[in-house]
């Protein structure tokens, strides 16, 4: 037996290494091939992220622009940060000097919450006055003037709730300037600005 | 040197070739004498593991046919190591051919026994061998050889004498089916080798056939195949022929060495080189040599089966690597292209990037604040257009005078409006005329299809549900105007 397997032990070993060193050339080829797929398919995936993002992009350009034109806006109408008080006190004078109002009496709460903008990192609040405004009318016609002119002084986005009018007397007489009407208005005075958090 | 080496061993001397690629080069000759083996060692000096044969054609050689039982493995070999035993004194060298089985029930197995009068010959060259260390794989005789070389030369089926003019001498072979049944050596006289000497020697072989009851009774002419010289063909072809019982095919030694795939042979060689060629390049399962005497070659097989079965595992195994290897190059070119893609796109974006306009904070707080002030203005509405509405009305209902408006900004609906006033120069007790200028009133302001009539108060209840109060003659007339309410509702925002 040893006599046999004396001859043979080269040839065997010969023949493991050879089956090892086979296999391991089979291995290493098989991982190193999974490996490119695994590449290739993340590769695959950034290509289709960055196509989706080009197709989104012009869609986002214009979105962007009118976004942009909108904040501008709202910018220069003041009505991004804190509420200015005294800016509506005297915006509220100069119309009534402006239209010849014969009396206005206005009282704001307390300014309130509205909610808190999702997805805004800067946490941006909307913020909310209501204002109640009494207005001695000549005509129905001056109601209407002083809110464009109250949405034309900024500081605020003047939201009307409501709006009454009651006729308080008699029509008057030629070059008689005694109110007809008494005009009063609910408004919410709307602002944004950076949060507690985020100030 | 690669190759193998093949003794042509005869009686009067040995050849000694070297044969590679179907190339049969000469090495020596040798005498068959002590001197012979002595200069045959000498020339093995040195060759240790080279592979080597021995092709024997020498006369003397016994062929006897046998039966045995019909037995399979090992029992099968030693019934047939039994009867080699008691058919030869000296079995060393000898084999057994099968013939197939008998056609009844017991299904006996026919054997030819084959094996040399004197093995005593090949004794010291196989020791010279064995000092060697030479891999000897086996020893063949011409006749072993035959029914290959005849195959090869076309003949595979039916009874067939294979006959060539060796160096030794002639040699016949009878065959039946592609199988050995006899052979024997003729040497070729001094009167050289001609058609009446092979004719007569032919006769004799046909004579020695028939007692034998080798030959089908009444059958067609024994068909003899004849390997002669190139320069003698012709002459053996025409004088030949058929006749007697025999139909003589004559062939070219260069046609027949052609057909065994022999390119080259040395000078002056004979028909041998045709065995010799069959025992390098197609060698029969059955040969002389037995046992011990095989067994450097027997174990030089083995490991080199060993070693081709690692190599045919390894070559395997990187065959398959390399295939996969070069799917790894084709998904990497597919890698690389679809990164240009991705590089080209990203480009396209950073461009389109830098057209954006210059944004005064992030893009999150530009959309947030942007969505949200467009819902709030979706949402809140003007008492404008309410205002507008109720005065073309008022416009076209001269006797209507207002009271009091009420304008409300909601949800659901969007928009409300109540409206309070009399009806004027009409007379109060005029019912129908005053119920009549508040609905075409009413009727102008759901003429809007923008508007619908929400409630609507008369001065006079004249449904069925109410309570209807009033009086006729001077004391019932009142001077307050009757009085109606109306309440609007936006049904689009």
């Amino acid at each position: 037996m040893r006599a046999i397997s004396r001859p043979l032990a080269v040839p065997a070993v010969a023949f493991v290494l050879l089956l090892v060193a086979g296999v391991a050339l089979f291995w290493t080829s098989r991982h190193s091939l999974a490996q490119q797929h695994r590449r290739l398919a993340a590769a695959q995936a950034d290509r289709r992220h960055v196509a989706e993002r080009l197709l989104r992009i012009g869609h986002e350009e214009r979105e962007v622009r009118d976004h942009v034109e909108l904040y501008q806006r709202l910018k220069d109408l003041r009505i991004l940060g804190d509420e200015r008080r005294l800016e509506w006190v005297e915006a509220l004078a100069r119309i009534r000097a402006a239209r010849e109002l014969l009396d206005l009496r206005y009282q704001v709460e307390r300014q309130k919450v509205l909610k808190t903008l999702p997805g805004s990192p800067a946490g941006f609040e909307l913020r909310s006055s209501s204002m109640n405004v009494e207005l001695a009318l000549l005509h129905e016609g001056d109601l209407l003037r002083f809110l464009e002119d109250l949405r034309i002084s900024g500081n605020a986005y003047y939201s009307v709730r409501q709006c009454t009018l009651t006729r308080v007397g008699p029509a008057p007489s030629a070059g008689s300037l005694a109110p007809r009407l008494r005009g009063i208005c609910q408004i919410d005075l709307i602002t944004l600005s950076e949060g507690k958090a985020g100030a | 040197m690669a190759g193998q080496l093949l003794l042509y061993f005869t009686a009067a001397g040995h050849t000694l070739y070297r044969w590679r690629g179907g190339r049969l080069l000469l090495e020596g000759n040798f005498s068959a004498d002590d001197a012979g083996a002595a200069g045959f060692r000498e020339y093995l000096k040195g060759r240790e593991g080279a592979l080597a044969q021995i092709v024997a054609d020498v006369g003397g050689e016994d062929f006897h046919e046998d039966q045995i039982p019909y037995l399979r493995g090992a029992e099968r070999q030693a019934v047939i190591d039994r009867r080699l035993a008691q058919r030869y004194r000296d079995a060393r060298l000898a084999t057994a051919l099968s013939l197939g089985y008998v056609a009844d029930e017991r299904r006996n197995e026919r054997l030819l026994l084959a094996s040399f009068n004197d093995a005593r010959q090949f004794v010291p060259w196989l020791e010279v061998l064995e000092k060697a260390r030479v891999r000897l794989a086996g020893v063949f005789s011409a006749p072993l050889l035959a029914p290959a070389l005849a195959a090869r030369l076309g003949v595979k089926s039916g009874v067939c004498l294979v006959m060539s003019a060796n160096r030794a001498g002639l040699r016949q072979c009878f065959l039946d089916n592609g199988r050995l049944r006899f052979a024997r050596l003729e040497r070729i006289a001094e009167r050289g080798f001609t058609s009446v000497f092979v004719r007569t020697e032919t006769e004799r072989m046909l004579q020695y056939l028939g007692t034998l009851h080798a030959l089908p009774r009444n059958g067609p002419p024994l068909r003899v195949l004849l390997v002669v010289a190139d320069e003698e063909r012709a002459h053996f072809e025409r004088t030949l022929g058929r006749g007697a019982g025999l139909a003589f095919t004559t062939i070219s030694l260069s046609e027949a060495a052609r057909k065994t795939g022999l390119r080259v042979a040395p000078e002056g060689s004979a028909a041998e080189q045709l065995y010799l060629q069959i025992a390098a390049l197609q060698p029969p399962r059955e040969q002389f040599l037995r046992g011990e005497d095989r067994r450097r070659f027997l174990t030089w097989r083995v490991q080199r089966s060993i070693v081709a079965a690692g190599t045919a595992g390894f070559v395997t195994c990187g065959a398959y690597a390399a295939t996969l290897w070069l799917e790894q190059l084709v998904v990497r070119e597919r890698i690389e292209s679809v990164k240009i893609d991705t590089a080209q796109a990203r480009d396209q974006l950073e461009r389109v990037r830098a057209r954006f306009p210059a944004a005064p904070t992030t893009i999150e707080n530009l959309k947030s604040t942007a969505l949200e002030f467009r819902g709030i203005a979706a949402r809140s509405a003007s008492p404008e257009d309410a205002l507008e509405h109720v005065s073309r009305a008022l416009d076209r209902s001269p006797q209507i005078e207002l009271d009091a408006l009420t304008w409300s900004a909601g949800s659901e609906p969007p928009q409300t409006l109540e409206i309070s006033g009399r009806v004027s120069a009409t007379r109060r007790s005029d019912y129908r005329a005053v119920t009549e200028v508040v609905q075409r009133f009413s009727a102008l302001l759901a003429g809007d299809p923008a508007w619908r009539i929400v409630s609507m108060r008369l001065p006079f209840d004249v449904s069925p549900d109410g309570v209807l109060s009033g009086g006729t003659g001077a004391g019932a007339e009142s001077s307050d105007a009757p009085r109606f309410a109306i309440s609007i509702a936006r049904t689009k925002g």
